[in-house]
């Protein structure tokens, strides 16, 4: 571990620790609105079955996830409890913000009570579009921030260097 | 439609109420066979309300809220930014049971033996936005008038908890006004807009999926 | 994690001990207060619920809510009618068709249109089977809330059933968006009636399973029996609606009492009513409620007629002037639209009376005296749906 914090870490064991990360997400349900309830299904349901690509929900805090999905509409009032839940969650970490309204506010667009989007607080990895998307879509989203993470390099996002994801 | 419900039934209701309030029962719509409003003053609101469970029967909560009569100052805020505000258009319009305020309140609950239901409304003047809570009549009341307060600035007197329901306390204006701006929608103009506006020499057909991301 | 600085080792010290004083804060004089939410698994969504204690007991406990506050009656005044009927959807997310309905309903009265038979037909089947889809979904949830997992994976497995014809028919698996003034966007796909029924006789199934599973569950009774007791008059103080009232003994169906243009009075079925108005009484009112849908389903399936699915309307939708109240039993309980229109595109105020809205009101009066778990057995059991009662 030591080699990640001092920035210098092999080529091969960079693979190696982000294989076995991407393939071992702790994912945090931030369900809010009706995108909860298709979270629900693709991360609860026999049907869709979130563990066969290797992500694991309902971890007992945020503090043991390594990836939050926000889904659904995300208020004023509720902005406060979303900017500690990112703050609580152990680095790396990752979000996925799942539905027009977390997205952009979607429907809510001129609501006086709804955020336009949750990336104005945390910043977002991956987004999936959709009213509520479909189970599928966000099992999508997440193979997509599997292969993010692949080509991550741990000793930049240590050192605070900007990302690049090629 | 129900045939119980006749409008002899309805003007029944009425003349009874008529008797018991007298001259506090301002004015009333009928539409037969379907819906009763009547409109109260303002010292009555909560005896109306104890008549109607007691001795009319309407037994069974539906809702408090308002209503704010004023015109939009912004249209429906379909114009673009760059054209002005267009200003208020015309005189305050009220419903049915008629209106002499801007804001009135106005409550419903229904009659489980006789399958219908009566809203009742009441004026506020503009200078004093209150009037009795109806907590004593319908315990239910009381998350009805707190969203009412917030959301239009009525004071409900008796109120034993009126702080904000929904919106976080640093919220300023109370949005169900009418004056009360959207400002995303003038900031960024409605994406919608080419749907409503009419077509020269025709018509055209309002989208639904509009306004969906 | 072996090298921890000291660094580290503060910040999560003072992390944990800032949300420990968050969550349980310790008031003298009055008990412990705890705070269930805003994000809690029992609420499903955000809401929170403020519980003062005296030891394992309820001194008094207080909903907050506003998370999912999105302002659906201001955003009304400024759509057209048609644009309505897409935001409404979401108000009630497990239950989307169902809450189109009484809005189309009032525009229509106003308009003094009427939908042709064959439209107020498949509006019927819809709203049952929007019913079915939510209420399944109660009843592993509530199972769930009382520590039995496996329910859940039941109902989210068999409610898909119900959800691909609602897809097939309408194109959307959560917010059809199917109504129109005067009718229905389409007609039925070829194959459907069949697929529906054949769907059915899967719900069916999947209530015999939870009453073996839940409802015979000696722990699911101890848990639910005699816990959060509502008598009916309170029930109608508080404007409670739906299975929550019928589960206290009141015989009140607005399908069967106050039928608004659709086809309830057409069919044969009843009204069920249980007269504890415990939690258990309302989760079995919920599942036989479930088998009354499949019954009214198949009925109407059988009796289906044809014709067209849309009445003539002007291209240009406006209402006139006037006001309108229109309530139907939805899956939560009484759903009505207070519509105010002026004549213009779109409604000058639109007052939205939900269920749970009404139905969660009752939580402080029945939650006192009760302990902590029975907390969670009364809001699983009120069953709420967080947009349905913020808007």
């Amino acid at each position: 571990m030591g080699l990640v914090e001092s920035g210098k870490l092999p080529k091969p064991l960079t693979s190696l620790l982000n294989t076995s990360r991407k393939y071992s997400i702790w994912i945090f349900q931030w369900g809010l609105a009706c995108c909860a309830i298709e979270m629900g299904a693709a991360l609860g349901s026999p049907r869709y079955d979130v563990m066969r690509l290797g992500v694991i929900p309902l971890p007992a805090s945020p503090r043991q996830a390594d990836l939050v999905c926000i889904s659904g509409t995300v208020t004023d009032k509720i902005v406060p409890a979303i900017r500690r839940l990112y703050d609580q969650m152990p680095d790396p970490k990752y979000v996925i913000s799942m539905g027009a309204c977390a997205n952009c506010g979607g429907p809510y667009w001129d609501s006086y009570s709804v955020t336009k989007g949750v990336d104005q607080i945390i910043p977002v990895d991956v987004y999936v579009p959709g009213c509520p998307p479909r189970p599928e879509a966000l099992l999508e989203g997440i193979v997509l921030l599997q292969e993010r993470i692949g080509k991550e390099d741990m000793a930049e996002r240590w050192r605070g260097e900007p990302l690049v994801v090629s | 439609m129900d045939a119980v419900a006749t409008d002899a039934e309805r003007e029944q209701i009425v003349a009874d109420l008529r008797d018991r309030l007298g001259d506090a029962l301002v004015g009333f719509h009928i539409r037969p066979g379907d819906d009763l409003w009547v409109r109260v003053t303002r010292d009555v609101w909560q005896e109306a309300g104890m008549i109607a469970r007691d001795h009319l029967g309407f037994r069974a909560f539906e809702f408090v809220s308002a209503i704010d009569w004023l015109p939009s100052p912004f249209g429906k805020g379909e114009d673009s930014s760059l054209d002005p505000i267009p200003q208020v258009a015309g005189d305050i319009v009220t419903g049915y049971a008629g209106g002499d305020t801007r804001f009135q309140v106005f409550a419903r609950a229904h009659s489980l033996s006789q399958h219908m239901g009566i809203t009742l409304k009441v004026d506020l003047p503009d200078d004093d936005l209150s009037v009795a809570t109806w907590i004593p009549v319908f315990a239910g009341a009381n998350w009805h008038e707190r969203e009412a307060r917030e959301m239009f600035g009525i004071t409900f007197v008796g109120h034993p908890h009126p702080v904000n329901i929904y919106l976080p306390g640093q919220f300023e204006g109370h949005p169900l006004r009418k004056d009360f701006p959207l400002l995303s929608r003038h900031v960024k103009p409605w994406p919608g807009i080419v749907d409503i506006e009419p077509l020269p020499g025709g018509s055209s057909e309002p989208s639904s999926e509009e306004g969906e991301a | 994690m072996t090298a921890v600085s000291d660094r580290q080792k503060l910040a999560y010290v003072n992390s944990q001990a800032a949300d420990g004083r968050v969550n349980l804060e310790f008031e003298t004089e009055e008990g412990m207060t705890l705070n269930l939410g805003p994000q809690h698994p029992a609420t499903h969504g955000t809401l929170r619920i403020v519980v003062k204690l005296d030891g394992e007991q309820v001194l008094s406990c207080e909903p907050v809510m506003g998370y999912m506050h999105r302002g659906y009656e201001k955003l009304t005044e400024v759509r057209t009618y048609p644009q309505v009927t897409t935001l409404i959807n979401r108000i009630d997310w497990l239950g989307s068709f169902a809450n189109e309905v009484p809005f189309i309903l009032a525009a229509e009265k106003l308009m003094e249109i009427e939908a042709p038979p064959r439209a107020q037909w498949i509006r019927t089947i819809l709203f049952e089977l929007s019913r079915i889809a939510n209420i399944s979904l109660f009843v592993g949830d509530m199972a769930l809330h009382i520590g039995a997992m496996t329910a859940a994976f039941y109902a989210f497995r068999d409610r898909e059933f119900v959800l691909n014809q609602i897809e097939s028919a309408t194109g959307g698996r959560f917010h059809p968006n199917f109504n129109r003034i005067g009718g229905l966007k389409d007609d039925l796909p070829k194959g459907w009636v069949a697929d529906t029924k054949a769907s059915l006789e899967r719900i069916r199934d999947f209530c015999d399973e939870m009453e073996i599973l839940v409802e015979g569950n000696e722990i699911f009774q101890a848990r639910t029996r005699g816990i959060g007791v509502i008598p009916s008059e309170i029930a109608l103080q508080f404007g409670l609606s739906g299975a929550n009232l019928r589960a206290s003994g009141v015989d009140w169906d607005l399908r069967r009492d106050q039928p608004v243009g659709l086809v309830w009075d057409k069919v044969d079925w009843k009204v069920i009513t249980h007269p504890d108005g415990d939690s258990f009484a309302r989760f079995w009112v919920r599942l036989q409620e479930i088998r009354e849908s499949c019954n009214i389903v198949e009925q109407l399936l059988d009796g289906l007629p044809a014709g067209p699915y849309m009445a003539k309307v002007p291209r240009v939708i406006k209402v006139p002037e006037g006001e309108a109240w229109v309530a139907t039993e939805n899956p939560l309980g009484e759903m009505g639209y207070y519509l105010v229109s002026q004549g213009g595109l779109g409604p000058f105020r639109v007052k939205i009376r939900t269920a749970s809205f009404n139905n969660v009101s009752v939580v402080p009066w029945v939650c006192r005296g009760v302990y902590v778990p029975d907390v969670v057995t009364i809001l699983a059991s009120l069953y709420f749906i967080l947009g349905d009662i913020d808007r």
